[in-house]
């Protein structure tokens, strides 16, 4: 019998919920996975809560901003053969950021059978994607700056705009590159064999979480600050 | 409102004591513990009781609380200007419309930062630091801004308190209701000196009221 | 089966025996780090009673200590008042008992990830570090009090409103990085670690507490965080979060359109859950002491369980009761003043389980058990006094005055002070292997009891006198009733007493530590598990080479016909079967 089919189930009479509870409330462990998943599960949703923040305190310094609210569509756009595209960088942005959640997940796929070398090929590519979108971001930031744009103030209208568009997107690019040296770290162990030798390639799984949950805060900064 | 919570409050506070008093001295240094059966339906009417009893007292503060911020709707309207370390008072003047202000016109002669270019501040009254005149009986509502950072205009007689906000209007209401001096005293930390923020604040009859307005120079005349 | 955890554990074993530094200072055990943070956090709350005896000495006797001016009364005012709620309570609750408690408690080796909690640590250290360096800085810490409300707390009519404000400010978001990375360990240390048998509806209520304490820390420091981080820029880049235009002192800052009201309610949406982080601990800590010291099983320990997951949930939708004066829509004053009363229910409930453990039950007149006792007459003043402010409209003309500085005085510093006394009396021979001394606990007892209802009672009258807080001196204020001054005085030599009953506290400490009766294994005849370890004073790794193996719930006191009044978590004969006990788990532990 294993620890988790040892659930406590109070008394004799069993309901749904009352098994809910009693799953639960097993002995040992809660959760039928190592306590390295959970603790990231845990800090994902406190993280989430930062992020949650700051997005409150944009929702709440753009309604009190007294300058109009700059126009997104014309901050962001790359000017292609005379022609201005607005939101085509970040558009690129995006999609980039979004596949690597798809090759992280191919690669924790992967991880699970066990197969180091695809794993880490996608692990690689994960780490290609996420790097140039950090790359990227980085234009777009000295583009920006070389137009006068400052957290402190710009050209295009309420200064709350600059502050809360360097402040998110930095707290954000700032997980990126955790998550990159993250994975550069997983990556590094699955090619050394070492999830072999410890018995379990759970942090494969892990790191993957974190990725995914950088692209999902992603998506709301992204629909938030450029296109709302 | 208070003297309710007081009465309810203090019972449970003295009930709560003399029961644990009671429990401490009739049980401590017995051999052995009684068994006792947890008690789901003394726990339920308990828990019964405490609702009750917040009810009680939650309610009808609702209510106060919803006269509290009605606006009265024959009104004498006060501006009130917080700054760093006093407070000033502004009435519209015979036109009763204050003039547009804007803090970055404010300067020492013009601590209100009136726009000169607004005809409607010509007439507008000042007074720097007080004091303030009130006439009895009249409802007054108050108007506060403030200059550089959070004040609170908190004067214990009207029991009325609200933030002076920088960037922001706030509004509090109240009636006098007995002739006298009164003070008011800053209620939200603002600086090294917020404890000598405090301004005089005189409820007098109408006539005498009249006078004290009449008398004062309006924002034209004192720049002559 | 190996959990990774066991495996590292199983790996790190082989490099005993440890060196010095690694075994005291940069220790990965848990039982090491907690002991860290319980000193340190000692020692910074030292330095914010020496702070509050400053501004008492000042409120008491107006310029008999003639170097206390008013900028340094708001820079002792807010190190005080941040140093006791954050850097002593949160700290010593959470990191100090938390760490120490939960592995010993439900039966683990360590925290789920023991590097992770000694980064904890030393962040945590570094935050207070940063901290005092304010008191070493051109302009001096910062005078903002503790909620540090802008535009105030960074212009220039407050003291260190240069480098002071930065310095604080640092300070608190590397707290909040430790306090995430402790609470992470706690969390999943609880959830993942316990040991066979150990069903979460068994655990001690201490270790529930801290649980649910460190989840409500870890979705409320998010918002201060995010706050500090927005003043920082405000204050470093000049961006305008907080600060509308403004003129200050006669100069108008380069700031436009930020809102004041924006940063109150990122802060209190901290604020308040952060006094129930304070408060959650202390309760479990209070639970447990007092089933073991009243030799009976606490009262509703699943009524317990809830009404505390209660107070957790519910803790996050009562902030702006703090904002009822601060200009927001007067329309929130209905919502929060409603959720604020209800979440005195669940707190009464407490109250009335501790009653009801009491009775019929066999007190022992130990330290610990008086400081239990003075925690629940403490908690009880605080949270009635806790109806009136967060009715709305008995608030207003209460909000910020000395009824306010009473209330939470005695339910969150008074009370969660106790606790933690209640909590160092009790475990002292866990982590010393020798007793404290009675009599000084005693006096220690009375004196801090007796003495903190002289400080803190009469500041509820003065409050009713709609006397301000956060005053310097009363000279101008033309409504202080005449005896105010003789009240002061008195409060004031109260406060002293208070702080010198500390120093015998100190000294206990160290004599008892050194000199003290040697402890027996289990000296309050506890059931919790972290009284059965093999040794008095547990080595690395806690437990012998077998984990323990846990068949009942942690109050099986005065069960009737068992042999002792006394049966702990892991003594396997099933003399009764104890009502919140599920079936006996089968097999044989490991
Ligand atoms: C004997 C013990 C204590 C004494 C004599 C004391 C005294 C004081 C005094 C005189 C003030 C300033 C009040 C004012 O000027 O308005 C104050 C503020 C404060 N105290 Fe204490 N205190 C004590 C313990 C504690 C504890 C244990 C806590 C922990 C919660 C605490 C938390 C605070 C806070 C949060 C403030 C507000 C600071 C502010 O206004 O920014 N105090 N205390
Ligand atoms: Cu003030
Ligand atoms: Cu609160």
């Amino acid at each position: 019998m294993t620890e988790h089919q040892q659930a406590a189930v109070a008394g004799g009479r069993r309901s749904a919920w009352r098994e809910i509870v009693a799953d639960f409330s097993r002995d040992v462990r809660t959760y039928p996975f190592g306590w390295s998943k959970a603790m990231m599960w845990i800090f994902i949703l406190s993280d989430l809560f930062v992020f949650g923040g700051f997005l409150a305190a944009y929702a709440g310094a753009r309604m009190a901003a007294t300058q109009p609210w700059p126009d997104r569509g014309h901050v962001f756009s790359l000017t292609i053969g005379g022609a201005e595209v607005p939101l085509l960088l970040i558009a690129i942005m995006t999609f980039i950021l979004i596949s690597s959640s798809g090759t992280v997940a191919l690669s924790v796929a992967a991880s699970h059978e066990r197969n180091r070398s695809k794993t880490a090929a996608l692990l690689g590519l994960t780490l290609v994607l996420g790097a140039c979108f950090l790359g990227m971001q980085a234009y777009e930031w000295t583009h920006l700056i070389h137009e006068g744009f400052l957290p402190s103030s710009n050209p295009a209208g309420a200064s709350q705009f600059g502050a809360t568009f360097f402040m998110i997107t930095g707290f954000h690019g700032t997980h990126v590159v955790i998550g990159l040296i993250f994975l550069a770290r997983v990556l590094l162990r699955v090619l050394r064999g070492y999830y072999d030798r410890i018995g379990t390639w759970e942090q494969v799984e892990v790191a993957g979480l974190y990725w995914h949950f950088v692209d999902l805060v992603w998506v709301f900064i992204f629909a938030f600050i450029y296109l709302i | 409102m208070m003297t309710m919570t007081t009465v309810i409050t203090g019972i449970a506070f003295v009930a709560v004591h003399l029961v644990l008093a009671y429990f401490v001295f009739r049980y401590s240094g017995r051999q052995k513990a009684e068994h006792v059966e947890d008690n789901p339906r003394l726990e339920r009417t308990l828990l019964l009781i405490t609702s009750l009893l917040i009810a009680i007292m939650l309610v009808p503060g609702l209510f106060a609380y919803s006269q509290v911020i009605a606006k009265p709707s024959d009104r004498l309207v006060v501006e009130v200007l917080g700054e760093q370390w006093r407070w000033n008072y502004r009435f519209p003047g015979e036109d009763g419309i204050f003039g547009r202000t804007d803090v970055r016109l404010i300067t020492s002669d013009n601590v209100f930062g009136i726009d000169p270019a607004d005809p409607t501040g010509a007439d507008d009254i000042v007074i720097v630091g007080g004091p303030l005149y009130l006439p009895v009986n009249q409802p007054v509502l108050l108007q506060f801004r403030s200059k550089d950072v959070l004040h609170n205009f908190w004067v214990p007689e009207f029991r009325v308190k609200i933030d002076a906000v920088p960037g922001t209007v706030t509004e509090s209401w109240f009636t006098p209701t007995r002739e006298g001096t009164y003070q008011a005293a800053c209620a939200e930390y603002c600086g090294v000196a917020h404890y000598v923020m405090t301004s005089e604040i005189h409820v007098v009859d109408a006539a005498e009221f009249e006078q004290w307005l009449a008398a004062l120079p309006t924002v034209a005349q004192a720049q002559e | 089966m190996a959990t990774p955890a066991a495996a590292a554990h199983a790996a790190h074993e082989h490099h005993e025996p440890q060196s010095f530094w690694r075994k005291y200072v940069f220790s990965l055990d848990h039982k090491v780090i907690g002991i860290q943070y319980t000193v340190t956090a000692l020692a910074v709350g030292a330095i914010g009673l020496v702070l509050s005896w400053l501004m008492r000495l000042q409120l008491g006797f107006p310029g008999a200590v003639g170097a206390v001016n008013p900028t340094n009364y708001y820079q002792f005012m807010t190190y005080h008042g941040l140093i006791m709620v954050v850097y002593l309570q949160t700290a010593i609750l959470l990191g100090g008992f938390g760490n120490y408690l939960i592995p010993l408690m439900i039966g683990a080796r360590d925290m789920a990830y023991p590097t992770l909690n000694m980064l904890s640590y030393w962040t945590y250290l570094l935050s207070v570090i940063l901290l005092l360096a304010g008191y070493f800085v051109p302009g001096g810490p910062s005078g903002g009090s503790w909620v540090l409300y802008p535009p105030q707390s960074i212009t220039a009519g407050t003291p260190g409103s240069g480098l002071g404000i930065t310095l604080l400010l640092a300070s608190i978001a590397v707290f909040v990085v430790s306090a995430t990375m402790g609470g992470l360990n706690y969390i999943t240390t609880v959830l993942q670690m316990r040991t066979r048998g150990m069903t979460l509806m068994r655990m001690p209520l201490t270790v529930w507490g801290v649980f649910i304490s460190a989840v409500v820390a870890l979705l409320s420091f998010p918002p201060l965080f995010v706050a500090g981080v927005m003043l920082l820029f405000d204050h470093l880049l000049g961006t305008s979060f907080f600060i509308p235009t403004v003129n200050v002192l006669g100069t108008v800052l380069p700031h436009e359109g930020g809102s004041p009201l924006l940063f109150q309610h990122l802060f209190w949406f901290f604020g308040h859950p952060e006094v129930y982080v304070v408060i959650l601990p202390a309760m479990g800590i209070i639970s447990d002491v007092m089933a073991t010291h009243a030799r009976k099983p606490i009262f509703g320990y699943k009524a317990m369980i809830v009404s505390m997951a209660a107070i957790g949930v519910i803790s996050f939708i009562v902030w702006a009761h703090h904002m009822f004066a601060s200009g927001m829509n007067p329309f929130f004053g209905y919502i929060f003043a409603a959720t604020t009363l209800v979440v005195a229910i669940p707190s009464a409930m407490k109250t009335y389980n501790w009653l009801l453990t009491l009775w019929k039950g066999s007190i022992r007149f130990t330290t610990p058990m008086l400081f239990t006792i003075g925690f629940v007459s403490t908690f009880v003043i605080g949270g009635l006094t806790g109806l009136f402010l967060g009715n709305v409209a008995v608030d207003l003309p209460l909000h910020d005055t000395y009824f306010v500085v009473g209330h939470f005085h005695l339910v969150m510093g008074v009370s969660a002070i106790l606790a933690m006394f209640a909590g160092i009396y009790h475990w002292f021979p866990k982590v010393t292997g020798r007793m404290m001394n009675e009599t000084l606990g005693k006096i220690h007892f009375f004196v801090t009891f007796l003495g903190a209802y002289l400080v803190f009672f009469p500041m509820f009258l003065m409050g009713f006198q709609g006397i301000p807080r956060r005053y310097f001196s009363f000279d101008l204020v033309a409504f202080a009733p005449s005896g105010l001054d003789a009240v002061n005085a008195m409060v004031t030599v109260a406060a002293l007493a208070v702080g010198a009953a500390q120093l015998v506290f100190v000294a206990n400490i160290v004599w008892s530590a050194v000199r003290g009766r040697e402890a027996d294994a289990n000296p309050w005849q506890a059931n919790t598990l972290e009284w059965q370890t093999p040794q008095i004073r547990p080595g690395h790794g806690n437990w012998g080479p077998k984990l323990p193996e846990v068949y009942r719930w942690p109050y099986d006191y005065s069960v009737p016909g068992a042999a002792r009044d006394f049966i702990p978590q892991n003594e396997p004969e099933v003399a009764v079967v104890s009502p919140a006990a599920g079936p006996e788990p089968e097999g044989a532990g490991r």
